[in-house]
């Protein structure tokens, strides 16, 4: 049932199949496809790996799933070239952790796991070195980005390849935001509280998640606090600083915020709660992905026509952006770590690559800065504010090491937590000392 | 209970609306994923608060959900292999319970009641502890994504289940049961397979059903030990699919929802009457 | 009122099955040793399949599991033994400490609304005369769906701008405003609280349902001539002779309910600030989304002293009930 891949005739969700087992004939169609490959695979050689040879890839369930058919398509071309099986599963995001803790302690599973944000350094003891692989993309395609390679780049070695960084921008309706008196997007946090006043009296407000879930809440709730200049840790990797007055003006500004521009319903929404609520019309102005301008195009026209996107006001220390990054990496328990390898360089090549970059629009940034003036950024005018984000964009933990304590921050919704806090009623400077106590405890000090 | 004396106004107030409010209650939650379930897409971004939220109904009701469930997904593969799983893992658990039980309520025996009390215990040991441990006990034994991972590591909380159930059950049977039995010449176990379990099949089928629902609702060892999709069950498979990044595609989630609920609900129906109709006679008679 | 072991009130109930077994039992007695041994070896064959299958699947990862709470274990390397030192900063960790206070709270309210609920629809059920087949097997549902996907549903039913929940009560004018469902900390846990009793009454009310209907009506009907109203006949005949089956269901619900992990992780994650965290979803974020299995191993673990105690003192009431019956 699922070898059999389904047809892509014009259905609205997705054609492709979660799993595709792709078989190949090895002898006849891998040698004949052979003189088609580009660079990777050495003219000339007979495939080297053995017939029945089984790759597996564990990804999320990608939100645009024209990206996902023709990464299928890719790995179906790949295995077809070296005469073996990949299989390509996929699984909910936030279901990767489990599933990739369970792989390495029980030593099998996916050859290659697909990790997001820096959880790679999470995992670095049971990760192979793929540096071969990044050293070489990174001169082929004009350096990686400090967040793609913060991510992946373990002091001496890359423990993962870093796929693309999901972008990110506030997505907000131009004709509420003109109703209300502004005909462009704010460009300070002061300016976006104002305007976020008004457009919840004409019952319109800005839409924000402060719930425990992956993206939405962190994407903002850092950003607000780099913005007025506080961050977590020291470069040393120990001495907790959030404790500051810039995060305090953070956590008042939000507070304020709260009651004044935002949906007061936040606090338990999810990544997903937003894009519906925006597309109903229920509220102005949100930070997401291009997720919701996507569905837009697809569905609602009407909305498709008044949705633009602006990027991060600036505060007083600057304007920053949390992005989550998606990277590929070996597993050190496969016994195809060669094959693995091999298969990761086909699909971030160039050529390959550029493909799947095309149809993922501008949900995904390419994590080498070769991409940066592609067409695809400029195409639509109103997408090509996603392109720039990743160049302010800074690690989870700043400005210590991407490593485990900072995941450990992250994965207690620490910070979000925080600005919750004082939202539901704490002082602010009690819900920034029990943020920065708990940091400390994770940070030792 | 005669807390209700029959007919009459009384009966309506204490009795009918008191119950219906509750079963409203109760069904409400599956009528609403019915509803959705053959809503169309659009009407599905409509806030509650405007005019046009027709929450009980749709104007415009489609399959497109299902359709999408059968056509995009495996559902009905993930309905076979969860189906399979539960009844063989529900199957183990019976048998190993049943013979457990017997021991435990009937039979002396030198730490009898310390082993009960142990096999109690293992029902506590909490699954978030366990699934990273397993999860080299099923490598070792090279069970990783198929189903037998979880049809032998889903009695580690169903057999103590089944187990304290029929405990309870059997030692509602009177002993003079048995004892009469072999009185006329039947063998302990003659007397067990023969006399006990028949009278012990209410306890046995009310076991089996919640071993049943126990196993057809498990998510992490599911999660973990399965990748194939082909072998997944229905939770994981229906979450995993139709949760995409951050869009919810709430109407196939729901019609998945339902119809993985609605066989077993139909069979369900069937069994409960057998094992509440079993009961009352076992005791009459 | 009266409490279930009331010594009159078991005698009086104690039926004539009973007082022949008490008979038996004094044959039993002079009973040889022979047999005794027979049983023995009879209890070992009928133990074995269930306690092999213990054995490799639970008891050997528990040992592992406890184990990997005394290392500093994290994922993909094998940890130093720190003794006890995971749980000294489980202590003193104030999420944990929220979790923990949460996990009691969830526990006792949801057990004793699920068990007063679902000993008033088996009483109504028991009561019915029509529909009695439908209503029973409609009444299971939500015990069958699989818990992700109707926990789902009712996150759907919560969603802040599509709630239908608060379609209802706002048009039947109970609420002015929208009621943000798993947004407060107190309607956090109160509506994950409700999901879980909705979801697990049933299996109360069928138990309990199944259990009324062993009940002999000549008691009731012996009781009603005394003169006893329907209160009165609830608690002195029904509830006590309902309460080895009520214990046995309680016993598990608690059980499971305390160690309850898809609800909270679908419906919250454990937000708004870790005001609806349970000791399976803390642990599960500890161990899985930081890596750090030693502590999350811990925290698992945290919940097993207390579950045993609360099972240790119902498995002694149960079987004190036994005791009382005038069995064995």
């Amino acid at each position: 049932m699922a070898e059999q891949r389904r047809g892509t005739s014009g259905k609205r969700w997705t054609s492709v199949p979660r799993r595709t087992f792709l078989k190949a004939a090895a002898a006849s169609a891998g040698a004949a496809a052979l003189g088609g490959m580009p660079g990777i695979l050495h003219a000339g050689l007979a495939p080297a790996y053995p017939k029945g040879t089984k790759l597996h890839l564990l990804q999320w369930l990608n939100f645009v799933p024209a990206g996902d058919k023709v990464f299928l398509a890719q790995a179906e071309e790949f295995a077809k070239q070296m005469g073996v099986e990949v299989t390509v599963e996929r699984i909910g995001m936030g279901d990767i952790r489990t599933r990739t803790t369970a792989a390495i302690e029980a030593k099998s599973g996916p050859d290659i796991i697909l990790i997001p944000n820096n959880l790679p350094h999470l995992y670095a003891d049971g990760l192979a070195d793929v540096s071969d692989i990044c050293e070489a993309l990174g001169k082929e395609q004009g350096g990686f980005y400090d967040l793609a390679r913060a991510n992946a780049f373990a002091g001496r070695r890359w423990i993962a390849v870093p796929q693309f960084v999901y972008s990110w921008a506030w997505n907000y309706r131009e004709d509420w935001l003109k109703e209300a008196g502004w005909t462009k997007f704010p460009e300070t946090w002061d300016e976006f509280r104002e305007m976020g006043k008004k457009l919840k009296a004409m019952g319109r407000p800005i839409g924000q998640a402060f719930g425990h879930s992956e993206n939405d809440p962190n994407n903002y709730v850092y950003a607000l606090v780099w913005g007025f200049g506080g961050y977590e840790v020291e470069k040393d990797g120990k001495t907790v600083v959030l404790d500051k007055k810039g995060t305090l003006e953070a956590i008042k500004y939000n507070t304020a915020l709260w009651k004044e521009a935002l949906d007061e319903s936040g606090l338990s929404w999810d990544d997903a709660s937003n894009n519906r609520a925006f597309l109903a019309g229920s509220m102005s102005v949100t930070g997401n992905s291009p997720s919701i301008y996507f569905v837009a195009r697809d569905k609602f026209p009407d909305v498709f026509k008044v949705i633009n996107h602006a990027p991060m006001p600036k505060g007083p220390a600057g304007q920053f952006y949390q992005l989550p990054t998606l990277s590929s990496a070996v597993m050190k328990y496969s016994k195809n770590q060669k094959l693995a390898k091999e298969f990761i360089r086909w699909y971030m090549a160039k050529p390959q690559y550029e493909k799947w970059f095309e149809v993922m629009g501008t949900f995904a940034i390419p994590p080498t800065k070769v991409w940066y003036d592609h067409p695809v950024w400029t195409r639509d005018p109103k997408l090509t504010v996603f392109r720039d984000v990743i160049k302010d964009a800074r690690q989870i933990g700043y400005a210590g090491p991407p490593g485990r304590k900072a995941s450990e921050a992250l994965a207690k919704y620490i910070v979000v937590d925080m600005f919750v806090k004082a939202i539901q009623g704490d002082k602010p400077e009690v819900a920034l000392k029990w943020a920065t106590d708990e940091l400390k405890k994770i940070y030792g000090t | 209970m005669a807390a209700v004396s029959s007919g009459g106004w009384r009966r309506w107030f204490y009795l009918y609306l008191p119950l219906g409010a509750i079963v409203i209650l109760t069904l409400f939650p599956f009528y609403y994923m019915a509803v959705t379930a053959v809503r169309p897409d659009r009407e599905m971004y409509i806030p509650w608060n405007r005019p046009n939220f027709a929450p009980f109904w749709t104007l415009r009701p489609t399959l497109e959900h299902f359709a999408l469930l059968f056509r995009e997904t495996l559902f009905a593969r993930w309905l076979v292999n969860t189906l399979f799983i539960a009844l063989m893992s529900t199957g183990i658990s019976l048998f190993c319970g049943l013979l457990a039980a017997y021991a435990l309520a009937r039979l002396r025996f030198p730490l009898g009641g310390a082993l009960g009390t142990g096999i109690f215990v293992t029902y506590l040991v909490p699954q978030t502890l366990l699934f990273l441990p397993l999860g080299e006990v099923i490598r070792s034994f090279r069970l990783g994504d198929t189903p037998w991972a979880l049809i032998l590591t889903y009695p580690t909380f169903l057999i103590p289940f089944c187990t304290w159930l029929m405990m309870g059950y059997f030692r509602t049977i009177p002993r003079e049961l048995e004892e009469c039995a072999q009185i006329d010449g039947a063998t302990r176990l003659q007397a067990m397979v023969r006399i006990v379990f028949p009278v012990a099949m209410p306890g046995i089928l009310s076991a089996g059903i919640f071993a049943f629902t126990l196993s057809w609702n498990e998510f992490i060892y599911a999660l973990v030990f399965l990748s194939s999709a082909t072998q997944k069950t229905i939770p994981v498979g229906v979450v995993s699919e139709l949760v995409r990044g951050d869009t919810f595609f709430w109407g196939p989630l729901m019609a998945g929802a339902l119809l993985g609920s609605v066989p077993v609900a139909f069979i369900y129906s069937f069994f409960v009457e057998q094992y509440v109709s079993a009961m009352t006679g076992a005791v009459k008679g | 009122m009266n409490r279930p072991t009331d010594p009159v009130t078991s005698t009086a109930l104690a039926s004539p099955a009973v007082t022949r077994a008490a008979l038996f039992g004094l044959t039993r007695l002079r009973r040889s040793t022979r047999t005794e041994r027979r049983e023995w070896l009879l209890a070992f064959v009928l133990l074995l399949p269930a306690l092999t299958m213990l054995a490799l699947f639970v008891a050997y990862p528990f040992a592992r599991g406890i184990r990997l709470g005394m290392l500093d274990s994290v994922v993909g390397r094998e940890g130093q033994f720190i003794g006890i030192q995971n749980y000294i900063k489980l202590w003193y960790d104030s999420i944990f400490q929220r979790t923990a206070q949460n996990t009691f709270i969830y526990t006792a309210c949801a057990t004793f609304l699920k068990l007063s609920l679902g000993m008033l629809v088996a009483l109504m059920l028991n009561n019915l005369i029509g529909f009695k087949r439908l209503l029973r097997a409609s009444m299971l549902l939500p015990w069958i769906v699989p818990t992700v996907l109707s926990t789902l549903a009712w996150k759907w039913m919560f969603d802040p701008t599509f709630s239908i929940v608060n379609w209802i009560l706002y048009h039947l004018g109970f609420i002015q405003v929208r009621v943000d469902w798993l947004g407060g900390p107190v309607a956090a846990i109160t509506s994950v609280i409700l999901v879980n009793v909705w979801r697990g009454m049933p299996f109360f009310a069928i138990t309990l349902l199944a259990g009324l209907q062993t009940i002999n009506p000549d008691i009731h009907e012996a009781a009603a001539i005394d003169g006893a109203n329907a209160w009165q006949r609830f608690w002195r005949v029904t509830w006590p002779l309902l309460m080895p089956v009520t214990m046995v269901v309680v016993l598990f619900s608690v059980i499971q309910t305390f160690a309850d992990f898809q609800l909270v992780y679908i419906l919250t994650g454990g937000g708004p600030a870790n005001s609806t965290h349970l000791f399976a979803t803390y642990a599960y974020q500890i161990g899985i989304a930081t890596g750090k299995l030693g502590e999350g191993a811990a925290a698992s673990l945290a919940m097993f002293p207390v579950l045993f105690l609360v099972v240790l003192f119902q498995l002694w009431y149960i079987r004190r009930g036994e005791g009382g019956k005038g069995g064995a």
